[in-house]
């Protein structure tokens, strides 16, 4: 990782006293930390680690003992919380920094923030906080200002400084996902802001506390600024206990174990991760470049998403090609040279949430070990170019839900390091890639409590698994940002919602085909109870399916949106007729629009990003959550296993021919079983298909050429996605052009479209600000 | 023990764990006899019965003389979880709500990961679920739906109710389980599915039981409440045999009492009791209950109980001579909606494996273990990686020639070369330094999660005792007690068979819950706490019938059973709640509305932190607990006359090297049931029986009192 501040301070020991352990002020020792990593190629200049090397039980003793303290913490800090996100879906972290802001060890839970609060702790020491507004033992720190590197508003840290006899030894962070943060509209991860304006209440790594209590100005202002304050109040609560916890924690070790054996570890520690990292590398892949790719659409010009600006208001797909670069010793390079431009909506990234959150990503499978710190951001080469979506170069950006793009993106790395492990004979490591995350259920309005309330369903925590090289992706199981998966209890979101549960159950094909499919997804109906005032929105991929298949494998099913309007149940209800119930089990036969009356105002499309619509009792909304894609081809699956799919209704029997070539035959109890010979002549059959559809590559190459020299085939959004990645990242253009054998002075411009597009040729970003020094953790 | 003739034994303990059973008798004079044998899967009477009579054999006793005089006998197993763990109960069938038919197999996601350490559980390809208990073909829906204050939103559609039972029950189903959304809180619908059902079953002219979620366990959290409804038809089923053929071969021996059996809350329940799922787990609480027997009648308030076996260290606290309860646990993987004991256990026990990690060299102990097949160190164990029990021989903790007492011969050299190998040369340390820091590791880490247990909850080591049982307990407690300033650190000369203990010592108890929403704002009305007062109380009076039928179908009259009403409280808005016992036993008024809420707020700061408490935000009472006891013979602890300090000469077995702090040292070897009481040994020293060593460590010592309890402590200064 190269690492640089924007405004180069000289290097040179400050004379004032400062305040971290030994006199150094934060700035100077963070200095001479990046100072020491640079010159030598190790963390801190730690070439060899003394504590590690000479007293290994000591150091794994101090490792166990911190690391079950944050473990501990977190699980016992839960409990405070009142919101179900935290409570039942464990979106909460916390984490353990040197003096400097690099993590040591963190908890379990919303990994992403390993760096997301190191870069707030890192803004402070960079942007002079020490002396003011000073940082002090008791002082209570917070943050969520996207700007500074956060994921989205919506994630709170509450960071608090650890000192030992007077002097600062480090800190300790902690962070919940919030279900409001008073964006324009309800819920944590909004759609209808354009702009960080409207993108929810955002707090600068502002001190709120001191001597251990929080201010009342700051509660008073903060508790104002969303919709459910209870929430609020309590994962604040939440988030400081388990701080405080965690800072005793270190107390006691360190009156244990004494200050220089702490000292020694919170610095060994780090090059220790970026060492196991390298090994790890090493062990499981091997070495060469890996291209892939993401994609996923934001289609805004549908009448449903309704946003105050027209230059807002257009199609856009984001593109991610990222390369891989693994060398022999084990070091990396991660470059995502031709993504496209940020955008005016919410799905943008901080480049700090894009190199951290790539952690929680990676812990679930090349470093699913208890040393997750900083180390592996230290081993590893960013580079991400300035202005695209996960590296804007404008201040005015929104980021609520930046997942919707790092979900998509992310996906491809599985493909990526799956090749390498493949390539080891890793089978079991393969993962054809995580499902998008969606959708996400959120509203809000007046609840059964007749308070004003926002919901924001975490339901999204357990999709559909990506295939492995040897058995299928589990169902309903996990999401890429916590790999501990919970879609919680009907009856504590029926608490937290008023929305009644008419069904929850298995997508059925929902997971992509393959060899060994992709876990299936599940859906939930639900229907509108008790409720006033309310709107709700959908939030999720719809044109497109983000994550791909690996090696002939098929990606998930889309997404797409259900909902209904004076649907009449009430009457249904007391009539005894049949009522929508359980899955939207084909969406092609749509069984339920059948049920309700003709005056019914039905929303049933690809259309699965919206704003908030105005719901009413007895309305229904679909919460469909994704599958995950599939390995190998379809046709090398075994039959049984298709037949089983069939029986446990995670496959429509008609897909059993037309994707798998499996021919079933079905008894009265409407059991399936294989017609064995009949399936060998369909497979036959369908591979011969194959060929007869095949085309030299060069021929069908010569073909899409020309379509590219006419400008034609492609609709619009598709060419400003690729003009604004031309325009972004040079290599990939030129690139492209090698490919397609264009000639050299062809050229594809935003200008060229007509379209809006806003924010291309003029940006400003934070640094103009006076007196600003962002922390730039990349190469740009 | 070494006993003599006494009068017949009074009260009868049972362990039956996957292996070994252990039985425990004890005389009136508190005199005590361990007997082991080989659990005997397919009938649990005959390995009991050996078990018996290895432990009658001590007093010279035949297996019937001694059942004919016991007055009482607990039961605590393995074999209902081993049911479950191995998916082998009952084919049942499962009615819900229409449209949410798939919601038992779906495992609410999180069961594809629980009971994963900390690595497996970020890493996803590792992640799989068991097979459900119910599949989806006998599952079926009725339409019907109850909200979450318990109004109707979809009347009950009985026909429906009516196919569903048609059907389960032409599947040849051995058992129903009913759950239907919010039936905790409005029972009716999923009553009157239950007696659709019945009535289906009559026209059938079939005998399959039903269990409604409600008539059983009326809680929140539909995943835990349907799992836990199914275990009573699918795998408490089949123990009320097993219960009952142990009982008719007791009776054979002469036996005239009613066997009961450990429950997950603390105390026994009869055989024949309704919610016999509640026995699922038992074994670990007995010697949970067991101290809290010892603490009841030695005068101690606060314990710490730790219990090291093969393959778990398991903890647990008593503070004011309560248990902590959890009210929904999991268990085998499944989320369960029992009052478990809160007992919290870590993957590392005496059989746990050391590995270092290939690519960081960080030491990894267990989760895995050996199990019964020891370590590297018993040659025909097939284990080739070093366990906790390999170091403790290289270290001279144990004796090679005395494991279960000799019945398992222990290789020294093969355990050094282990450590040498896998440990101490990569790690670049002697064999013995290498075993020592795994040991210290092991230590420091059990340490922890002893301080955590204390201390971050709000309280001081300085108040607890600290007890120390189970096979490998007393080989650490002087490590994982160092340092945190216990009041005391106690070993029970019967360690090893102190879980059978704890069943003979525990009360006959019943306890029923039930959800309850009753929410109070903090600036609510004198007339609003009045009513809120009423409801709790209506509550517990429901409940107080519950617990007075069962003991009345055991013959007890209710002036015989004694009432705790307990409830389970949080601030308004909250998912976690805390369980307090009443400091009253009636409420009928704002009065005592406020010394519940006082009782709350006190508690709640010495769990989390004053700073965490909402009072601002008002309270709720999410259930209603009713425990009621009664009395029953349990056993006497030993007092013996205190002999001199020094140990009689015949109890001294020589010496063995054993090093610790960089140091080999010989440590003085006794054997532990010839020691008398009032005997003072200073270490180092290691304190030998059959099932169980005891290690005094340089710099500690020990003595035995009138109760035959080791006390261990730093030499003083």
């Amino acid at each position: 990782m190269t690492t640089q501040t924007k405004k180069v301070t000289p290097m040179q020991e400050d004379t004032a006293a400062g305040i971290v352990r030994g006199g150094e002020t934060l700035k100077a020792h963070r200095d001479r930390i990046l100072k020491a990593t640079r010159d030598s190629g190790h963390y801190a200049g730690l070439t060899h680690c003394e504590l590690r090397e000479t007293q290994p039980i000591h150091y794994n003793k101090l490792f166990s003992r911190l690391r079950a303290g944050v473990v501990d913490a977190r699980e016992t800090a839960k409990k405070i919380a009142a919101s179900p996100i935290v409570e039942q879906e464990g979106e909460l972290c916390f984490s353990l920094y040197n003096a400097a802001g690099d993590c040591i060890l963190t908890s379990t839970g919303i990994i992403i923030h390993v760096g997301t609060m190191g870069a707030a702790i890192k803004y402070m020491i960079e942007n002079g906080w020490e002396e003011d507004p000073g940082v002090a033992a008791g002082d209570v720190f917070c943050n969520n200002d996207c700007l500074t590197g956060n994921v989205h508003p919506c994630d709170i840290h509450t960071i608090v400084p650890i000192f030992w006899e007077g002097e600062l030894i480090g800190w300790v962070g902690g962070v919940t996902h919030v279900i409001d943060t008073g964006a324009v509209g309800p819920g944590s991860m909004t759609t209808g802001q354009v702009q960080r304006f409207g993108d929810g209440y955002q707090i600068t790594c502002r001190k709120i506390g001191t001597n251990d209590k929080l201010h009342r100005d700051w509660l008073h202002e903060s508790q104002r600024m969303v919709r459910t304050t209870r929430y609020w109040m309590l994962d604040e609560r939440t988030r400081l206990a388990g701080c405080h916890m965690i800072r005793k924690q270190v107390e006691e070790i360190i009156a244990d174990e004494g200050i220089d054996a702490y000292w020694a570890f919170a610095y060994e520690a780090i090059e220790h991760g970026r060492t196991g990292l390298q090994n790890r590398l090493r062990a499981m892949t091997i070495p060469g470049r890996y291209r892939q790719v993401g994609f996923v659409d934001v289609p805004y010009s549908h009448e449903d998403v309704r946003v105050p600006s027209d230059f807002a208001k257009v199609d856009s797909i984001m593109h991610t090609p990222s390369e891989i670069e693994i060398r022999r010793d084990g070091s990396w390079r991660l470059d995502f040279e031709g993504s496209s431009r940020w955008g005016w909506h919410t799905y943008n990234a901080h480049q700090v949430t894009f190199t951290s959150g790539i952690w929680v990503m990676m812990t679930q499978t090349l470093i699913p070990t208890e040393l997750i710190n900083d180390g592996a951001a230290y081993g590893t080469e960013f580079r991400l170019p300035k202005g695209t979506w996960m590296n804007p170069d404008d201040r005015r950006v929104a980021f609520a839900y930046a997942w919707h793009f790092l979900v998509s993106s992310w996906t491809s790395l599985w493909r990526g390091l799956s090749r390498a492990y493949f390539g080891r004979g890793f089978l079991e490591e393969v993962n054809a890639g995580n499902a998008n995350t969606s959708n996400w259920l959120q509203g809000g309005g007046f609840n059964q409590y007749d308070e004003i309330h926002a919901v924001n369903s975490f339901e999204s925590a357990a999709e559909g698994v990506g295939a492995m090289a040897l058995r299928d992706g589990l169902n309903h199981a996990a999401a890429i940002w916590n790999p501990e998966g919970d879609m919680g209890d009907m009856e504590i979101w029926e608490l937290a919602e008023p929305l009644i549960y008419l069904g929850r159950k298995v997508k059925t094909n929902s997971g992509g085909y393959g060899k060994y499919r992709g876990g299936c997804g599940y859906e939930t109906l639900r229907m509108v109870w008790n409720a006033k005032d309310w709107t709700m929105f959908f939030m999720g991929n719809g044109h497109m399916v983000s994550d791909w298949g690996l090696m002939g494998g098929y990606p998930s099913a889309a997404g797409y949106r259900f909902a209904a309007h004076d649907t009449q149940l009430k009457q249904a209800i007391a009539d005894g007729a049949e009522l929508p119930l359980g899955g939207d089990r084909d969406p092609d036969q749509t069984a339920w629009d059948a049920l309700l009356p003709d005056s019914a105002r039905i929303k049933r499309d690809k259309q699965a990003i919206t704003t908030e619509e105005m719901f009413s009792d007895y309305d229904l909304y679909l919460n469909y959550l994704r599958g995950g894609p599939g390995f190998g081809d379809p046709l090398e699956r075994a039959p049984q296993a298709v037949a089983d799919d069939v029986n446990g209704d995670y496959l429509l029997a008609r897909f059993a021919d037309s994707a798998y070539g499996v021919v079933l035959a079905c008894d009265n109890d409407g059991h399936y079983t294989v017609n064995t010979a009949a399936t060998e002549r369909r497979r036959e059959q369908i591979r011969q298909e194959r060929l007869d559809r095949a085309q030299p590559t060069r021929d069908w190459m010569a073909g899409e050429r020309d379509k590219i020299l006419a400008k034609q085939g492609a609709e619009d959004h598709v060419k400003q996605m690729f003009a604004s990645s031309f325009r972004l990242g040079p290599r990939f253009y030129e690139q492209f052009k090698t490919f397609w054998s264009l000639p050299e002075d062809w050229t594809l411009t935003e200008e060229e479209l007509d379209r809006p597009s806003y924010g291309a040729h003029y940006a400003m970003d934070i640094s103009e600000l006076p007196d600003v020094h962002p922390v730039i953790l990349v190469e740009e | 023990m070494v006993a003599t003739a006494n009068e017949g034994p009074q009260v009868l303990g049972i362990d039956a764990g996957g292996t070994m059973t252990d039985t425990f008798f004890v005389n009136r004079t508190g005199d005590f006899v361990v007997g082991k044998a080989q659990t005997t899967p397919d009938d649990e009477s005959i390995g009991l019965l050996e078990s018996s009579a290895d432990a009658l054999a001590n007093w010279d006793m035949a297996v019937d003389d001694g059942f004919s005089s016991l007055r009482t006998g607990v039961y605590s197993g393995t074999a209902m979880l081993n049911r479950v763990v191995q998916r082998k109960g009952l084919e049942c069938g499962l009615i819900v709500n229409a449209g949410m038919e798939d919601f038992h197999r779906m495992g609410r996601a999180i069961q594809c990961y629980l009971g994963y350490a900390y690595e497996d559980r970020i890493h996803l390809n590792t992640h799989r679920y068991d097979k459900p208990l119910v599949p989806r073909e006998r599952t079926r829906g009725v339409v019907e739906r109850i909200d979450m204050m318990g109004n109707v939103v979809i009347p009950l559609r009985e026909y429906g109710a009516r196919a569903a039972a048609r059907e389960l029950i032409a599947l040849g189903v051995k058992g129903i389980a009913i759950s239907l959304l919010h039936s905790y809180k409005n029972p009716t619908h999923e009553r009157r599915v239950r007696d659709i059902v019945q009535e289906e079953i009559d026209a059938a002219g079939v005998q399959i039981p039903i269990f409604a979620s409600a008539d059983y366990y009326p809680m929140r959290k539909e995943s835990h409440r349907t799992n836990t409804t199914i275990l009573e038809a699918y795998a408490a089923e089949p123990s009320r045999q097993t219960l009952a053929k142990i009982s008719t071969a007791f009776e054979k021996q002469g036996a005239q009492f009613d066997l009961r059996v450990m429950a997950t809350h603390g105390g026994t329940i009869s055989r024949k009791a309704k919610e016999l799922a509640r026995t699922v787990v038992s074994g670990p609480i007995g010697g949970v209950i067991g101290a809290k027997y010892l603490g009841e009648q030695l005068g101690y308030k606060n314990i710490v109980c730790s219990d090291i076996g093969g393959t778990s260290f398991d903890l647990a606290l008593i503070t004011k001579g309560d248990v902590t309860i959890r009210n929904d646990p999991d268990m085998a993987r499944l989320v369960l909606s029992l009052p478990l004991v809160a007992l919290d256990s870590v993957g590392a026990g005496a059989g746990s494996f050391v590995r270092l990690d290939p690519y960081t060299k960080a030491i990894h102990l267990g989760p895995d273990s050996a199990g019964y097949r020891v370590g590297v160190c018993w040659a025909d164990s097939g284990i080739e990686t070093v366990t906790i029990s390999d170091c403790h021989l290289v270290l001279g903790y144990i004796n090679p020639d005395n494991f279960l007492g000799g019945q398992v011969k222990l290789d020294r050299q093969r355990a050094v070369d282990a450590v040498r190998e896998q440990l101490a040369e990569p790690l670049g340390l002697s064999v013995e330094d290498a075993a020592a820091g795994v040991i210290e590791l092991l230590d420091s880490s059990l340490r922890d999660y002893m301080r955590s247990m204390v201390s971050a909850k709000g309280y001081s080591p300085a108040s607890f005792t600290c007890f120390s049982y189970g096979g490998a307990g007393p080989v650490h407690c002087y490590g994982y007690t160092q340092g945190l300033g216990f009041e005391d650190v106690v070993v029970p000369a019967w360690a090893a068979g102190f879980s059978a203990f704890g069943c003979a010592a525990a009360d006959f108890e019943y306890r029923y819950d039930k959800s309850l929403d009753i929410n109070i704002a903090p600036d609510a009305s004198e007339d609003q706490q009045t009513e809120a007062a009423h409801t709790l109380q209506s509550a517990w009076n429901e409940l107080t019938e519950n617990v007075l039928h069962e003991f009345e179908v055991n013959g007890f009259a209710r002036d015989d059973v004694r009432l705790q009403p307990v409830f389970r409280m949080q601030y308004r808005g909250q998912l976690n709640d805390l369980e307090i016992e009443s400091p009253i036993a009636e409420i009928d008024s704002a009065a005592g509305w406020q010394q519940l809420v006082d009782a709350f707020n006190a508690h709640y700061a010495e769990v989390y932190a004053a700073s965490a408490r909402s009072p601002e935000l008002g309270y709720s009472v999410t259930s209603a607990v009713m425990r009621g006891l009664v009395e029953i013979p349990k056993p006497n602890i030993p007092k013996d006359p205190i002999a001199g300090k020094t140990p009689p000469a015949a109890a001294e077995t020589g010496t063995r090297k054993f090093y610790r702090n960089k140091e080999w040292v010989d440590a003085r070897l006794f054997h532990m049931e010839s020691l008398e009481p009032g005997n003072h040994i200073v270490g180092p020293a290691v304190i030998e029986s059959d099932a169980t060593t005891f290690v005094v460590p340089k710099g500690m010592e020990t003595w035995l009192d009138e109760h035959r309890l080791f006390h261990l402590r730093d030499v003083p200064a």
